[in-house]
Formats: C-alpha cells, sequence, structure tokens
C-alpha cells in the first residue's frame, strides 16, 4: 500500500454564487472513527459531498484512500458507503430489495450481493420488516437501511452525515452505538459530521471542528473532552453571589441563562460548589455533568460582569 | 452429569463480516441499474397497480397481429394480408406512444422524488452512465412492445402459408427494415419521452407533456400540409414524432408514400406524400431530435444539486 494520508485536502475551496462554503481547508488524517463537527452550514455536507464526487470544488484538491476525489471518483465510490442525511429512501421497494440493487451498483456479483444483504440488514437490526415495504418504515428503521446500503459493500471507509437526524432518543442511542460498533469493534474508517458534540464524543476517537468552511481545531477526541468537562449547576436565588465566590476559589464560572456551568478541574469542585450552596443559603435545583454542544465550546466568550470563558 | 464446555443455544450475533470477493466496478452498475429499470418500466417487482397500464398498453399493441393473423387463419387457401409489416407501427403508434409517456416519468421522476440519486451518484456510477442505463431500459422496453406483434405476425403468417419456408424465402428482406424501423422508433421515442419527463419529478405533468409533443407535432403537422402544402410548412412534419418515425419506416422498406385517393381521410403516409420531402430528410431529422433530446437529459442530470 502507499503511505499516502487517509483523508488530504489541499487549499479545498467551494464557492456558491454568494456563499463560501468550505475556505481553502487543509487536513491531513489518519484512518480512525472521525467526527466532523460544525454548526448547521460549517461545510460539513459540503465537503463530504466533494470527497464523494457529488460536488466539484471550486479549487483546491482532496484525497481519499489514496485516490483524487475528481479524477479517480470511479475507482473510489467502490470503496465508500454514504449514508446522506436526509430522506434517500424508495417507498414502494423492500429494504432487501432495495440493498441488494445497492450493493450490485457497487460492483458486487448478484449472489455476493444477496448474501451481504441479508447479513448487513442483519448487522443492523432489521429482521422480518426486511420485506415489507419501506414506505411503512419508521424514522429509526430508515435510518437502519440508509447505514446498511453504505455498508453492504464493505467500504474501506464510511461517510455518515448526521447519521441520527430525525430521531427520537432512544432510537438515536441505537444508531450512535451500531456507529460506535462499526466503526470500534469491526475497525471500519469513519467520517461521521454531527452538529451534537456529545454525539460524536460518543461513537468517534478524532475530532475535526469546522467553522464557516476553515478548519478550527483537528485532534484526537481526548484532548477536547478534558475541556468539555463541565459541571452545570441550577439554583434556586442569587446565582451571582455563587459564581463570584467560585471564582474567588481560582476556578472557572460561567453564567447563562440561569445555569451555572463550572469547569471541572477535580473532585474538589464539587466540594467547594456545596460548601458555596450551603454557605449562600442557596436551594440547590441541579448540578450534573455539562451535555456540551459545540455552542457551548466554541462560543466567543462574553468578558463582562461575571462571566469567565470557558475553556 | 458433565458440564458442557461452552453453554448450549446460546444466542450469537455473527456480526459484520469483510467482502474479500471481487468489485466489477462501473459496468456491473450499468447492468444493476439497466436490469431494475428494464423490470420496473413493466412494474415488475412494484406494485400490481404499475403493472397494468404497461401490459394494458402492450396487449392493444398485439390486437392488430392477433386480427392480421385470425384473418389469415380463416382464410385458408389464399394468402391474405390486411396488415403489411411497414404499416404496423402506423397501427400501433398510440399504444406505443401512451406506453412511453406512461411509463418514462417514474422511469426518471421517482429517483428524484425519493432523493435516490445520491446513493446512485456514490457508486462507480457517472451521471452520463445513469442516463445510459435509463435510456437503454426504455428504448429496448419500447422495442420489445414493437417487434413482439411484428414476430408474431411473421411467424404466424409463415405457418399458415402452405409452404412455411417458401414464405421465409419470400419476405425474409422485411426482417431487416422492422428491426431498423422499431429500433429506431424506441430510441427516437424514449429520447424524447426521458428529454421531458426528467424535467419534473411529478408524473402527471410529465405524463402530459410526453402526450402533448405527439399530438401536437401530429395534428399541427397534418393540418398545415393538407392546406398549404406548396410552401415552407411541408417542413413541418419533420417535428412530429409519428411522421419522423413513419416517414422512416417507409424509407427502410423502399416504399413511396402515395397520396390518398381521396381528400377526406388523412394517413401519415399521405401526409407524407402531400409535404414531398425526401424521406432521408427525416432520418435527418430523427438524428437531430435524438441528439436534442439526449443533450438535454445531459444538461438536466449535470445541473441537478445532489
Amino acid at each position: 500500500m502507499c503511505s499516502m494520508a487517509f483523508l488530504a485536502t489541499h487549499a479545498l475551496t467551494k464557492r456558491y454564487s454568494s456563499v463560501t462554503a468550505l475556505d481553502a481547508l487543509d487536513l491531513e488524517l489518519s484512518p480512525g472513527v472521525i467526527g466532523l463537527v460544525g454548526a448547521n452550514g460549517a461545510g460539513k455536507s459540503t465537503l463530504i459531498k466533494i470527497l464523494l464526487g457529488l460536488l466539484k470544488p471550486t479549487s483546491g484538491s482532496a484525497q481519499l484512500l489514496g485516490f483524487d476525489v475528481t479524477r479517480q471518483e470511479i475507482d473510489l465510490r467502490q470503496y465508500v458507503g454514504y449514508m446522506p442525511e436526509h430522506d434517500c429512501l424508495p417507498t414502494d421497494v423492500s429494504a432487501t430489495e432495495f440493498v441488494a440493487l445497492m450493493a450490485r451498483m457497487s460492483g458486487l456479483p448478484r449472489s455476493a450481493a444477496r448474501e451481504r444483504t441479508a447479513d448487513t440488514l442483519r448487522h443492523v437490526g432489521l429482521f422480518e420488516e426486511r420485506y415489507r415495504e419501506m414506505g411503512g418504515y419508521s424514522m429509526g428503521m430508515k435510518q437502519r437501511v440508509k447505514l446498511a446500503q453504505a455498508l453492504v459493500h464493505d467500504p474501506r471507509v464510511l461517510l455518515l452525515d448526521e447519521p441520527t437526524n430525525g430521531l427520537d432518543p432512544e432510537a438515536r442511542d441505537e444508531m450512535l452505538d451500531l456507529v460506535r460498533r462499526t466503526g470500534q469493534e469491526f475497525g471500519m474508517a469513519i467520517i461521521m459530521a454531527s452538529h451534537l458534540l456529545t454525539e460524536i464524543e460518543r461513537v468517534c476517537n478524532y475530532l475535526v471542528v469546522i467553522d464557516a468552511g476553515r478548519l478550527v481545531r483537528s485532534a484526537p477526541i481526548a484532548s477536547f473532552t478534558e475541556r468539555t468537562q463541565v459541571l452545570v449547576v441550577e439554583v434556586e436565588g442569587d446565582g451571582s453571589a455563587l459564581v463570584r465566590r467560585l471564582h474567588e476559589e481560582g476556578l472557572t464560572v460561567r453564567q447563562e441563562d440561569g445555569r451555572i456551568l463550572v469547569g471541572l478541574d477535580d473532585d474538589r469542585t464539587y466540594d467547594f460548589i456545596r460548601d458555596g450552596i450551603a454557605e449562600l443559603g442557596l436551594g440547590l435545583l441541579r448540578l450534573e455533568q455539562g451535555r456540551q454542544t459545540l455552542e457551548d465550546l466554541f462560543r466567543t466568550p462574553k468578558t463582562d460582569g461575571n462571566d469567565v470563558a470557558l475553556a | 452429569m458433565s458440564l458442557s464446555p461452552e453453554p448450549e443455544g446460546s444466542v450469537y450475533d455473527v456480526g459484520y463480516r469483510a467482502y474479500e470477493g471481487v468489485r466489477l466496478g462501473r459496468l456491473q452498475a450499468i447492468l444493476a441499474l439497466y436490469v431494475t429499470s428494464f423490470l420496473g418500466v413493466f412494474g415488475i417487482g412494484r406494485h400490481t397497480s404499475s403493472k397494468i397500464l404497461p401490459f394494458a398498453l402492450a396487449t392493444i399493441a398485439l390486437i392488430p397481429a392477433v386480427v392480421q393473423l385470425g384473418v389469415v387463419a380463416a382464410s385458408e387457401t389464399i394468402d391474405f394480408t390486411i396488415i403489411s409489416p411497414d404499416d404496423y407501427y402506423e397501427f400501433i403508434q398510440w399504444p406505443l406512444a401512451l406506453f412511453v409517456a406512461a411509463v418514462a416519468p417514474e422511469l426518471v421522476g421517482r429517483d428524484q422524488r425519493n432523493h435516490t440519486l445520491p446513493l446512485y451518484f456514490s457508486r462507480p456510477l457517472l451521471r452520463s452512465d445513469y442516463i445510459l442505463a435509463k435510456m437503454a431500459a426504455l428504448s429496448t422496453a419500447l422495442l420489445a412492445m414493437a417487434l413482439v406483434p411484428q414476430a408474431a405476425i411473421f411467424v404466424g403468417n409463415a405457418m399458415a402459408h402452405s409452404d412455411a419456408l417458401d414464405y421465409f424465402r419470400e419476405n425474409w428482406r422485411d426482417i431487416a427494415p422492422i428491426i431498423a424501423s422499431g429500433a429506431m422508433l424506441s430510441v427516437f421515442w424514449s429520447a424524447v419521452a426521458l428529454a421531458i419527463g426528467s424535467q419534473t419529478d411529478r408524473w402527471p405533468l410529465a405524463s402530459g407533456g410526453i402526450i402533448a409533443y405527439f399530438a401536437v407535432g401530429w395534428i399541427v403537422g397534418s393540418v398545415l400540409v393538407n392546406n398549404a402544402a406548396d410552401g415552407p410548412f411541408r417542413y413541418s412534419l419533420l417535428v412530429s414524432g409519428f411522421h419522423v418515425v413513419r416517414a422512416f419506416t417507409l424509407w427502410t422498406f423502399g416504399v413511396t408514400p402515395q397520396p390518398l385517393p381521396t381528400n377526406g381521410d388523412t394517413t401519415l403516409a399521405g401526409d407524407l406524400a402531400l409535404a414531398d420531402v425526401s424521406l432521408y430528410v427525416y432520418t435527418l431529422a430523427a438524428a437531430v431530435t435524438i441528439a436534442v433530446a439526449l443533450f438535454t437529459v445531459h444538461l438536466r442530470y449535470r445541473r441537478m444539486a445532489l
């Protein structure tokens, strides 16, 4: 095998008439379960579509699996699985028929396609219902079929665009678990776009953050999670006194929307909060580990008043 | 009693398995899409309701052949022809036109409506490959609709003939023109139907557009030629899908269209005789129309955002 990077982009740029979706993006990544994070419109989907050859970049270049995405798209796409963000399934055929067609269209012979369709649908957790027309499927079942069609030809890399889109919490957990198992137990390289950092944390081991088409950060997930250790405190009464007090103790504190966010340095942080609340005579409503969204992490910090930026 | 080393009847997940076999690439992708699309045209692998219209029209297209064979069978001693091969496509032009109007919009429209195209185009398949597969599916389906009745007549006539081999010796020269004109009809009308059908994912609109293409060209061309055959209007038949195919068919059979003795009815051949434009010009018109139609489809898919 060549020693080329798993994914490399060089000055990759995509401009629409009025918007720049990708702005001279430079990336170099090794295989892994890679989370691609950014707010809606940050350029995640654009990047994925360029890697698939669905979109042509305005300028710059990109290689995936060592293939140039604009010049070797046909070769590349034999080894790529793609799960789009939106609905993409025909309503009047069964999952089995559809996934088998997708397998053959990926280049698999008919018999292999049939066999792998059954395996893959079982892997994603579709059983008897796989013979029914997909028009009657729940959102969760449709997402599973979308994942199955991306996996059926055993790609070397799986590109997932917001795989939990439209799912209820339970189905979302199941989908994330499925993606995590596929990536970590079966060792498939995955690039998963999401605007929810918590989802990325659960599944991925590497994180790429883009914003307004530019690279913000690219690092192993561990280096992020250290910074996302945040306690969310809600109290009854005057929270700003508590904020002042915790700040004096040397903690990183920020107050927003009636919640107090406290950087979790070590276990003593809990003691400080407990003591502070007790001595100020406040009522504790909530104390929990923060479920951070990207917005919390990458928001431009306010510096007025008692607000102190986290991270 | 001994304990078995492993628990019995355990439920286990075979899990995800790697695929080490061959990957056949682009040709396999095109072939898979072609086969599925061809079957889909006739509603095979789809709802029963999707089968009704295509099979009904295929049956109607067979009726003239059945009539001819019935007559042949009834008139035992003499060889009797009421429908000759060069006339057949004119007899069944409306069933064939309605067939493409019925199936072409769904053939391409449902992929747009269901947003399936990003899944296709993230596989080893170019956009032009997609068009090729759909075009091939529709053309071969239409060709089957056109050729099956012709084959039935040819074989039926031969069997009814006192000497089948003799019949074959006398008529084998018809085979090439039957296939050539049928193929041209299929490619021509399929290209036009896809050009119209791919513009929208709403099939009533697309089907209406395709029917309008045939009807308007047919009626306007015929009226203009019958009322002002001397002026430049005699070229108006060049944009009529029915007339162009009729002209090509006559040309391949080496038949010169004759004006009708009376001025009552009009037929395509009668119109062509009145227009008096050399038949090969219609072949050029067909080639140009096919090229324009396929280029229109190409533009549609090239510009489509996925």
